[in-house]
C-alpha cells in the first residue's frame, strides 16, 4: 500500500540555519501521527513542508505517492508552478495554531468558500455540506456568525470544518490547541478524536500528551531537526529509549 | 441594616471657568466674522442665488462629477495593477511600477494637466501601425485626439493611479500573512486568493484613504480649468471674467463643491460600514 506521507532525508534551511537535518517519517493511510518536541525542533516546519508552504532543500517528500512541489520526468525534478501546487493542496487539509479564519466571511462562508471557488461545487450543495460539517463540529447554530463573534475553540472547530469541506485525504494540524484558553482545548481535541475514529489520516504537531497517548498510532519525537525516536505512543511516551526524549517528557508531563 | 449612615452629601462637579470663557470669546469672534461676511456689499447673495442654478453652472457641476468619477475609476483600476506590480517577484515589473509612481507623485498635478493639454507639442501625431509591414491602423494629429477633456481625464487618472497604488499596496500589506497561507492550504490559486481573501480584507484599510482621495480629486478637477476642461470652475471663471463678479461666483462654486463633498462623505460612511463586516469594532450590526 502507498504511504500517505513518506519523508526521506528531508532537509530545510532558513539562511544559514539548518532547521531540518534529514527527517525520515512514514504515515500509512488511516494513521494518526503525532509530532512532539521542544520549540525550535523543526516539527512545525516539517508539517508546513508536507503541503509545500515551505520548500524543502533536500531529500524527498511525497504525499499519496506524489512528490510534493515537484514533478518527476525521467531523471529530472521540475518545480511545480504556483497553480499546480494549488491543485495538489486540494487534497491536503491544514489547521493552523492561530485558526486563520477569513474574518470577512461568516462561519458558513468560510466553509463554503473553497468548495465553491476551487472545486466548483454548486453553491446549494456546498452550503448543505457545510451545514452538515458545522453540525458535526457542534456549531450548527453558529453558521451565520463572523469569526470575531466566536470563541477561540469555536473558531478552531470552524477551521477544521473548513479544511474538511475539501474532502481531504490527509489532515495536517499545526499546534491546533496552543492558542486556546485551557478550558477550550477539550472541545477541539474531541472533534479531532472524532475525525481519527472515522479513519482520517492525520499528522498532528501538538503538546497535548494525553491526546497523543490516546489517539496516535505513532509518535515521533523531534529535536534539533531530526527524528530522535519514533514508535507507538506507549513506547515513546512510556518507555523512551533516548535521553533527549526522556528529558523532554520529564519537563512536559 | 448594614449600610453605614452617612449624612446626605452634595456632589459638586468641577467648574470649568476657563472653558466657559474660551467658548464665549470664540463664539464672539465667530459672530463678528459672520457679520462682516454677511453685511459685505460685495457678497451679493442675490447674485449668488441667480447663478447657482444657471444651466452652464449645472453643466459644469455635471462635468466635475463625471470627471471625478472617471478619474477615480480609472485611477483605482490602474492603482490595483500598479500595486500588484510593485509586490511582484519580477524586478522589471517592480521597477516600472516604482518609476511610474515616482514620476506622477513627484510632479505637481497642475504641471501634469498642462503637459497633457500641450501633448501635441511633444508628439505632433499619434500613429498606430503594424511593425515591419507599413500598415497604418491609426494616424491623427494629437491635438484632435487629445482634446481638453481627454487631457483632463488622462492627467487626473494617471496622477490618481500613483496615489491609489500606494494606498492599495498598504492595504494589501496590512492583511495578515496567515490569511494567504490558509487560502493556499485550501488549494486556492494566488489570483483567487488575492481576489477573494486579500483584497476584501484590504478594502477595510483602503477605503478611508480612498474616500479622502475621492474628495481631493473632486476639488482637484478645478485645476483643469487651466486647459478649459469645461468643469464647474471653468464655468464660473468664464462668467466672472465677463462681469467681474468674482466673489459671488466663487461662492457659487464653493457651495457646489461643499455640497458634493458632503454627499461623498455620506457615501464613504456607507461603504465603510459594508466592508467593516466581521470586524468587531464598528463592524458587526
Amino acid at each position: 500500500m502507498t504511504a500517505m506521507v513518506r519523508a526521506e532525508g528531508v532537509t530545510k534551511r532558513f539562511g544559514p540555519v539548518e532547521v531540518l537535518k534529514g527527517i525520515d517519517l512514514t504515515v500509512a493511510p488511516g494513521e494518526v501521527a503525532c509530532l512532539l518536541g521542544p520549540s525550535g525542533s523543526g516539527k512545525s516546519t516539517f508539517l508546513r513542508c508536507v503541503n509545500h508552504l515551505e520548500r524543502i532543500d533536500g531529500g524527498q517528500l511525497s504525499v499519496d505517492g506524489e512528490l510534493v512541489g515537484y514533478r518527476r520526468q525521467g531523471d529530472r525534478l521540475y518545480e511545480l508552478k504556483a497553480r499546480e501546487v494549488a491543485v495538489r493542496r486540494r487534497d491536503i487539509g491544514m489547521v493552523f495554531q492561530r485558526f486563520n479564519l477569513f474574518p470577512h466571511l461568516t462561519a458558513l462562508g468560510n466553509v463554503t468558500e473553497a468548495p465553491v471557488r476551487v472545486l466548483r461545487t454548486p453553491r446549494a450543495q456546498a452550503r448543505e455540506e457545510a451545514l452538515r460539517l458545522l453540525d458535526r463540529v457542534g456549531l450548527a447554530d453558529r453558521a451565520h456568525h463572523y469569526p470575531s463573534q466566536l470563541s477561540g475553540g469555536q473558531q478552531q472547530r470552524v477551521a477544521i470544518a473548513r479544511a474538511m469541506a475539501m474532502r481531504p485525504k490527509l489532515m495536517l494540524f499545526d499546534e491546533p490547541t496552543s492558542a486556546l484558553d485551557p478550558e477550550l482545548v477539550g472541545e477541539v481535541l474531541d472533534v479531532m478524536k472524532g475525525l481519527a475514529a472515522d479513519g482520517m489520516t492525520m499528522v498532528v504537531v501538538t503538546h497535548e500528551m494525553g491526546f497523543a497517548r490516546e489517539v496516535a498510532d505513532q509518535v515521533a519525537f523531534l529535536d534539533d531537526g531530526v527524528v530522535v525516536e519514533v514508535g507507538p505512543p506507549d513506547e515513546v511516551l512510556g518507555r523512551p529509549r533516548h535521553e533527549r526524549t526522556r528529558a523532554f517528557l520529564d519537563k512536559v508531563l | 441594616m448594614t449600610t453605614t449612615d452617612t449624612p446626605a452629601v452634595r456632589v459638586v462637579p468641577v467648574r470649568h471657568y476657563g472653558r466657559w470663557l474660551t467658548a464665549l470669546v470664540v463664539a464672539g469672534l465667530a459672530a463678528l466674522f459672520l457679520r462682516a461676511l454677511l453685511t459685505s456689499p460685495n457678497l451679493e447673495p442675490g447674485t449668488v442665488a441667480h447663478y447657482l442654478f444657471q444651466d452652464y453652472v449645472l453643466d459644469g457641476v455635471l462635468t466635475t462629477l463625471w470627471l471625478t468619477l472617471l478619474a477615480m475609476v480609472l485611477g483605482t483600476a490602474g492603482g490595483i495593477l500598479l500595486a500588484v506590480l510593485r509586490l511582484s517577484d519580477n524586478p522589471v515589473l517592480r521597477g516600472v511600477s516604482w518609476t511610474f509612481i515616482w514620476v506622477f507623485r513627484g510632479t505637481p498635478l497642475l504641471v501634469q494637466i498642462i503637459f497633457f493639454g500641450f501633448l501635441g507639442a511633444l508628439f505632433p501625431r499619434i500613429t498606430l501601425s503594424v511593425p515591419f509591414t507599413g500598415t497604418v491602423l491609426f494616424d491623427r494629429p494629437t491635438s484632435v485626439v487629445v482634446t481638453g477633456t481627454v487631457a483632463a481625464v488622462l492627467a487626473l487618472s494617471l496622477n490618481e493611479m500613483a496615489y491609489a497604488a500606494e494606498v492599495i499596496r498598504g492595504g494589501i500589506l496590512a492583511v495578515d500573512g496567515g490569511q494567504t497561507e490558509a487560502a493556499a492550504a485550501l488549494g486556492m490559486s494566488p489570483t483567487l486568493t488575492l481576489r477573494r481573501v486579500v483584497l476584501p480584507q484590504a478594502m477595510r484599510v483602503i477605503i478611508p484613504p480612498m474616500g479622502n482621495e475621492t474628495i481631493t480629486m473632486l476639488k482637484s478637477t478645478a485645476l483643469v480649468s487651466i486647459i478649459a476642461g469645461r468643469d464647474l470652475m471653468t464655468a464660473v471663471q468664464s462668467v466672472y471674467q465677463n462681469n467681474y463678479k468674482v466673489i459671488p461666483l466663487l461662492v457659487v462654486a464653493a457651495i457646489w463643491y461643499l455640497a458634493l463633498v458632503s454627499l461623498l462623505s455620506a457615501g464613504q460612511w456607507l461603504v465603510e460600514r459594508r466592508f467593516g463586516r466581521g470586524f468587531a469594532r464598528g463592524g458587526v450590526r
